[in-house]
């Protein structure tokens, strides 16, 4: 790795791992995982076994046991958001700039920060979160495990999804360099936008929907697939194209505008 | 040595920069002088390559600053006190700094300890004063003990002492040969402490020179009301230049207040009123910049 590119890693990890909103991000994070994946299957596996076992038709252990992050995503939205906006409110960025000038050089150094500490983290509690519901789910025997077809690499995706997440929520960020700006826009992508995907005529719909990031993210961390969108590749690979090309109008806008 | 090349900023319709030119020199303390609204934060800001030249260029010994790999070894800036991230400790910030240029630790607690805030180093910096802001400010720009330095509005924030302290302080770092650029909207200000004087308003370069360049020609009067205009007139010589003012009062420019006192008594004229005028570096300055206030109407509504 190039030299003076290790440098502002180091440097963007000492204000990463120093402000309390971090861990405030991330433990709200981990929380909400976890949390809502407990209660979730807790109620699942009191209920599943009601109306003569009627319930079960279109169950699924894995999704239903990752349920906590379609709130975690908030989360994690926000912790990438707040990577670069937060520089903007206190005008930081200022400073943060005479210090590395080259504004691709930072947004480098903040996305290895970023993708590295959300991936570790992500996983983490996804697989947490897993296996805390299969615990629950295996008192009613209604459970899955690792080992089943294409349950490992669905978790190990969601894990994915909320990193990816993140590095969308910054390069958003970059943009629009305001926090609450930011996570407006970041909350219409993922919540109203799909709301009004839902009121477009049918066959526009089902064009449309499948490329909704929330849909993406459905698509890689459910294990037979969702009947209506990609799989899991092709799923991956249009949310990455979706994070390069906003990551990369974000430092085309930072070359271009004065600090 | 900073180089100011044809440098111009535009902002849609207004011209912040207008074509300046000038270098600024290691060795001596080089005062950047101009009304508020001048361009000068604009030009270092340039200087520090956070804003964009819309023609020309600002370079440091030659090379753009998103040019030199580690900046903060040769270029040292206070421009915004408040510019840090507030939730960072003091020591953390400038550690963060430090990293990014490979700045040994070990210097951190040099800086912090020299500008005399060691002892709130563990603080978070949202909690400090202004005058706590500009000396850890102070503190990041010596981190890496660079050869160029500029300062915007250093004073500002300070108390008396600590305004000693920091002119002092620009001294010395001239002395051992750097290059130190400190902006001011009072020219009372870079008349105690600096060398050389660059004059802009409106974004255009109105002089340069030093210090004593600037206030050869200009002296000091005095403000004098007395009973017999006339016979302090004829004591006083016609060699002295002698203003009358609207109500009678007389503005007197050349001898010095003691000398008329000791004139009017021998003339026997009595003295009512007898006041040295304000600094005549000031007048210097308000005379240069009077055409190049941006917003003139507002100041000859207050006179």
């Amino acid at each position: 790795m190039n030299a003076t590119l290790w440098s502002a890693i180091k440097s963007e990890w000492i204000k990463f791992r120093s402000v309390r909103s971090t861990w405030i991000g991330l433990a709200t994070f981990i929380v909400l995982t976890i949390g809502i994946g407990l209660l979730v299957t807790f109620t699942i596996s009191g209920h599943i076994n009601d109306h003569g076992g009627e319930n079960r038709i279109g169950f699924d252990p894995t999704v239903t046991s990752l349920v906590g992050l379609f709130l975690a995503q908030f989360a994690v939205g926000v912790i990438g958001i707040v990577m670069m906006t937060g520089e903007y409110a206190s005008g930081a960025i200022r400073t943060t700039l005479t210090a590395i000038p080259r504004r691709l050089r930072l947004v480098a150094a903040k996305k290895v920060i970023l993708a590295i500490s959300m991936f570790v983290v992500s996983e983490v509690t996804v697989f947490a979160a897993f296996l805390i519901g299969q615990a629950v789910y295996h008192r009613v025997n209604i459970g899955t495990s690792l080992g089943a077809p294409g349950v490992c690499r669905s978790v190990f995706l969601a894990g994915v999804y909320l990193t990816l997440l993140a590095l969308l929520g910054f390069g958003i960020g970059i943009i629009l360099r305001t926090t609450a700006f930011s996570i407006m826009v970041y909350t219409a992508i993922l919540l109203i936008i799909p709301v009004i995907v839902n009121f477009l005529p049918q066959s526009w719909k089902s064009a449309v929907t499948k490329y909704l990031p929330s849909e993406l993210g459905q698509s890689m961390f459910t294990p037979h697939g969702s009947p209506s969108g990609f799989s899991w590749l092709p799923a991956l690979l249009v949310l990455l194209a979706y994070v390069g090309v906003v990551l990369v109008a974000g430092i085309a806008v930072l070359e271009k505008r004065d600090a | 040595m900073i180089t100011i090349d044809h440098l111009t900023k535009r902002y849609d319709d207004t011209v912040a920069i207008d074509d300046l030119n000038f270098e600024v020199k290691p060795g001596v303390v080089t005062g950047f002088l101009g009304p508020n609204g001048s361009g000068k934060s604009t030009t270092m800001r340039i200087i520090m390559g956070l804003d964009h030249a819309t023609k020309g260029a600002a370079t440091i010994n030659g090379r753009h600053y998103h040019e030199l790999a580690t900046p903060l070894r040769e270029v040292g800036a206070l421009l915004d006190a408040k510019a840090v991230n507030p939730r960072l400790s003091a020591r953390n910030h400038l550690r963060s700094l430090a990293a990014s240029n490979k700045i040994p630790y070990s210097r951190v607690d040099e800086v912090l300890e020299f500008v005399g805030i060691a002892s709130v180093a563990h603080k978070k910096v949202g909690g400090f004063s202004l005058g706590m802001s500009q000396r850890l400010g102070i503190a990041a720009a010596l981190l890496g003990d660079p050869q160029i330095l500029l300062f915007d509005e250093p004073v500002n924030g300070l108390d008396p002492e600590g305004i000693r302290w920091i002119r002092d302080f620009f001294r010395s770092l001239a002395k051992e040969g750097r290059t130190v650029f400190v902006s001011s909207h009072l020219m009372s200000e870079m008349a105690v402490s600096a060398d050389e004087i660059i004059v802009i308003g409106r974004g255009r370069f109105i002089t340069s020179g030093s210090v004593d360049d600037l206030t050869k020609d200009a002296k000091g009067s005095v403000l004098v009301r007395c009973s017999d205009g006339d016979a302090l007139r004829a004591t006083l010589g016609d060699a002295t230049a002698i203003e009358e003012l609207n109500d009678g009062a007389l503005s007197i420019t050349g001898p010095s207040a003691k000398d008329i006192g000791e004139m009017a008594l021998r003339a026997g004229v009595a003295l009512w009123e007898l006041t040295p005028q304000r600094a005549s570096l000031e007048e210097v300055f308000m005379d240069l910049t009077a055409d190049a206030v941006q917003y003139g109407h507002h100041v000859g509504a207050a006179q």
